[in-house]
């Protein structure tokens, strides 16, 4: 699945660099040390953290993308840090738990 | 991450490839204030650098110079509510007092202070890694102090390596012993 097609199933794009990306698996998690050692390449990574080195991590990790879950705000200058480094950021309304349960069902 | 002492770890060894002949790591804590404090003598940075040290991006290019260490260390204090100040003198400004000095504040009663955990092992992996540069571990707390002087260790052991298993067992039960004092 390619990150822009999360955007027909109610994901909002804050940041959509390379859309074209394909998804391969999830990660979840907050404490961004954690994340960068775990995350692999190419999973959608379910957060909360909207601090700048979430972009960081996201970069070096390699993410398809973020998916910021339960609706959280992201600072219009840190969206635009996002556009530059060419991070994908989405945005669900959901809980963590539910957004991961939708990427369940959606990813193959 | 997940223990502060990690991240003392990391941004110590970036004193120590800064040409450090002496790195302090001062822990002060007073109330629900934590004042973390990393000293060197090293190189220092120019005013440009500082501020390019706190962008997590000045790292994650081609030039990963100093890791996330210092960006991951503003974020834990900062979820605190407290914050992270660096100050640096480069050796051309000043040929005899140079060096970086990083000052985190932590308020250790917010919900978000990430433990403190086992900076004794930190030290350790420090001199370990480090034998031939010295440190100055100081933790002060409101029931008394556990300090550690590589340089005074130095003086005693003349030529013996810090690194030498016997060394690092002693400072490993000294440490110990200095905070079960404390405790």
């Amino acid at each position: 699945m390619l990150v822009k097609e999360l955007l027909a199933h109610g994901f909002e794009a804050l940041s959509l660099p390379d859309g074209e990306r394909e998804i391969v698996g999830v990660y979840i998690g907050d404490l961004l040390s954690w994340v960068m050692g775990r995350a692999q390449m190419d999973n959608a990574w379910i957060t909360i953290m909207t601090n700048v080195n979430t972009i960081a991590v996201a970069s070096l990790a390699d993410t398809s993308c973020v998916i910021l879950a339960e609706g959280v705000e992201m600072e219009d200058d840190l969206v635009e840090t996002a556009r530059t480094k060419e991070v994908n950021i989405l945005r669900s309304s959901l809980p963590i738990y539910e957004t991961a349960v939708q990427l369940s069902k959606l990813l193959p | 991450m997940k223990e502060l002492s990690l991240n003392i770890l990391d941004v110590a060894e970036n004193s120590v490839k800064a040409g450090a002949s002496l790195t302090q790591i001062l822990l002060t804590e007073r109330g629900n204030v934590l004042v973390l404090e990393i000293v060197d003598d090293g190189c220092g940075m120019s005013e440009d650098v500082v501020r390019s040290v706190v962008d997590p991006f000045y790292t994650t290019r081609t030039t990963r110079k100093v890791g996330m260490g210092i960006p991951l260390l503003k974020l834990a204090c900062e979820q605190t509510g407290g914050s992270l100040q660096i100050s640096s003198v480069t050796q051309e400004a000043d040929p005899v007092n140079h060096g970086t000095h990083v000052r985190a504040t932590f308020y250790t009663d917010h919900i978000d202070f990430t433990p403190l955990g086992d900076v004794s092992s930190s030290v350790l992996t420090l001199i370990q890694g480090h034998p031939d540069t010295d440190f100055l571990f100081r933790h002060q707390k409101d029931g008394g102090v556990v300090e550690l002087d590589t340089r005074e260790l130095r003086e005693v052991l003349e030529d013996v390596p810090l690194n030498s298993y016997d060394v690092m067992q002693w400072i490993g039960g000294n440490l110990q012993e200095q905070y079960e004092e404390l405790s």
